[in-house]
């Protein structure tokens, strides 16, 4: 029973582990929060690397999924978040701007993307290019659910997440329900892997993904199209889904339904910090990076850097010169001299 | 030569892993992206004393990579026919209990804690009040319970099969054991998201990696008490059946196994307590269950709506506990009706 008990307590944390560097001086200390999936890494890398290198600062770095580091960092023990999927927490997230301990500064990603994707194969074969062409029996059953053989699988956004109630609400106004699952993968690394297993596999896959990623460079998804993102619309079909993550899926009402919005990825700093670090907040507000620029550093580092993020990070700092904007001169010059 | 080969048997083995050793060193090196210019840079030892040099690394992670992709390309197919076998089994099972109407089920389950139990009226309300509270505690719950043990039960029954023949197999040959105890070891310790993410590559997402992935986690202790167990029986009753001219199959059928059956329930029992654990982790895999509610109330920061999962996870376990550890006592006091002692 005790082996039991510990067990659960460790699978809680399971995705909560920190890594703690040190740099040379202390003269200012920045604890970043970071999550499980490689776009934020990298941000998390390069932005550790300037702040280290550039302005001497202590940093460390902890790294978790969703839910617990943004907690933290509302609960002011993490001061800097790299990447923040504003739109998705909106709702959580707000709320501590307007108390005043968090700021927004601004976008470190512009137009990433989320929608539901088809591997490009079966698209071809099957002429599926819009979320109508996919409410067919025939075409349902390409995709079925082993779990469920009369329906087709849907694989959709973890359970819990708002884009998997997003995702439930669409289905039902797309008229997709009928046909498919709203199968939740459980969690981001198995999403991956439903993927990439069946791309490997070579079956057919009907999924909800999303860009920046590094397997989105690798495996071939068409996007279907939905109807054009309209805000009224939107912010309508946010109630619904809001309504039905506080009462089940029983608080559903007619309602509308659009694509996702092509968002803007945030960065998020405590509002103390910021006051006490000027020159880094100054730094951090200008920090972004274009998506193309993401993806291509995403491939580099599964791809060719073996799997190291600081490796990944020096490769960016070498190649680009986009991050000489960002910081004045002298700080330039101490982080190319580190080079 | 073969005579010499065969006195020092330890030392040519010591010497050919030594080998094993130097040659992955060089494969490494000569794989290696960050080797040197020149091997006289080798020498420079202020250079790589300091870190560890960054071609002395051993790039298994390639070999797994390229030994996997593969693998998953050419016998995917095998994976698929594993999988539409043990998924039907588990359709089958969740059909079958979903289909029971509620209070059947829970009268069956007091049943059985009633007469595994050998008739103990305390243990038996005990095991009625907790699976009555599973569906208490949130109605919801009530076919996720069943939904997690079907799947649970379907993973103990791959255990029971693979795990018992392979305890009997390492209590007759030291060689055997010698070879599966350090497999056992790493079964049980290896984090198991590096055997499910394989897994959902192979399996896809769902039960059947969970079942998996229960059975590498839950079936080493199973397989190291039936071979405790069957060790454990005495010497002279072995002799007894020796001069009676019993045959290798009578003495195990008929001698070994009964005397070990204690030991081989509480290996059930581990077993039961081990794969209830794998439970949240297989929710993190798409497998339906109470395992992902709790994930729902972590993911939401409702820490009430995942206590109360958790509390319906440990009430699951607690029936299976009893009613398995009970069946063990009870056999352990028919086998030993002399040592009896009156609670």
């Amino acid at each position: 029973m005790k082996l039991f008990k510990n067990f659960l307590i460790s699978s809680v944390f399971v995705s909560l582990f920190s890594l703690v560097a040190t740099g040379a001086k202390a003269d200012c200390k920045a604890r970043l929060g970071d999550f499980d999936w490689s776009s934020a890494n990298i941000h998390t890398a390069i932005t550790q690397f300037i702040l280290e290198k550039g302005y001497g600062c202590e940093v460390s770095v902890t790294k978790g999924s969703t839910t617990p580091i943004m907690a933290a960092h509302y609960d002011k023990q993490l001061d800097v978040i790299t990447e923040v999927w504003y739109d998705n927490i909106i709702a959580n997230y707000e709320p501590h701007v307007e108390a005043g301990t968090i700021m927004n500064i601004g976008v470190n990603t512009p137009d990433s993307q989320q929608a539901f994707y088809v591997d490009k194969a079966t698209a071809d074969k099957y002429n599926l290019k819009s979320v109508e062409d996919m409410k067919k029996p025939e075409i349902a059953k390409l995709f079925a659910d082993p779990e469920d053989p009369s329906k087709g699988r849907m694989t959709s956004c973890i359970s819990g997440w708002t884009c998997y109630t997003v995702n439930l609400v669409k289905q039902i106004e797309y008229g997709l329900d009928k046909y498919y699952t709203n199968f939740d993968p459980g969690s981001g690394g198995a999403l991956d892997a439903a993927i990439a297993g069946a791309f490997a596999k070579k079956q057919p896959i009907f999924t909800y993904y999303w860009a920046p990623t590094g397997l989105m460079g690798k495996v071939d998804l068409v996007r279907l199209e939905e109807p054009k993102y309209t805000a009224d619309c939107w912010n309508d079909m946010s109630q619904v889904v809001e309504a039905i993550k506080a009462d089940g899926p029983g608080a559903y009402r007619k309602t509308c339904a659009c694509e996702y919005q092509d968002m803007a990825l945030t960065k998020s700093v405590l509002t103390t910090w910021a006051k006490a670090h000027p020159k880094e907040t100054e730094f951090l507000k200008k920090y972004t990076i274009p998506t193309a620029t993401v993806n291509k550093m995403l491939a580099f580092y599964e791809d060719e850097s073996g799997g190291d993020m600081e490796a990944t990070a020096v490769h960016f700092l070498k190649n680009e010169t986009m991050w000489k904007n960002w910081v004045p001169g002298d700080v330039a010059k101490k982080v190319s001299a580190a080079l | 030569m073969l005579k010499i080969l065969k006195e020092n048997k330890k030392q040519v083995f010591n010497l050919l892993l030594l080998f094993l050793f130097f040659y992955l060193l060089v494969m490494s090196y000569g794989a290696s992206k960050y080797k040197p210019e020149s091997v006289s840079e080798l020498l420079n030892f202020t250079v790589w004393l300091n870190d560890w040099p960054k071609w002395l690394d051993l790039p298994l992670m390639n070999w797994i990579n390229d030994w996997f992709k593969e693998f998953n390309e050419k016998y995917g197919i095998i994976f698929e026919v594993i999988n539409n076998f043990l998924l039907g089994m588990v359709l089958g099972l969740k059909k079958i209990l979903v289909k029971t109407p509620w209070p059947i089920v829970i009268i069956l389950v007091t049943l059985l804690a009633y007469f595994s139990s050998g008739k103990k009226v305390g243990t038996t309300v005990f095991v009625f009040f907790c699976t009555f509270f599973i569906g208490f505690l949130h109605p919801r719950f009530w076919d996720k319970a069943i939904e997690t043990t079907a799947i649970m039960l379907i993973g103990i029954f791959l255990c029971l099969i693979i795990g018992i023949p392979l305890g009997i197999l390492i209590s007759r040959s030291e060689r055997f054991r010698n070879v599966l105890l350090p497999v056992l070891d790493t079964m049980q310790t290896i984090p198991s998201f590096c055997y499910l993410i394989p897994g959902i590559m192979l399996f896809g997402l769902g039960a059947v990696p969970a079942i998996i992935a229960t059975f590498i986690y839950a079936v080493p202790p199973l397989v190291r008490l039936t071979d405790l167990g069957i060790r454990l029986v005495d010497k002279e009753v072995i002799e007894a059946a020796d001069a009676f001219g019993a045959s290798k199959k009578q003495k195990l059928l008929g001698v070994q196994l009964p005397l070990a059956l204690p030991n081989i329930m509480q290996g059930i029992n581990q077993c039961t307590m081990m794969a209830l654990a794998m439970v949240v982790i297989a929710s993190m895999i798409g497998t339906r269950g109470l395992g992902d509610e709790v994930l729902l109330g972590l993911q939401q920061l409702n820490v009430g709506r995942a206590a109360e999962a958790g509390i319906a996870i440990v009430l699951l376990a607690i029936v299976l506990d009893r009613i398995t550890q009970a069946y063990g006592e009870t056999l352990q006091e028919r086998r030993a009706p002399a040592k009896k002692v009156k609670k």
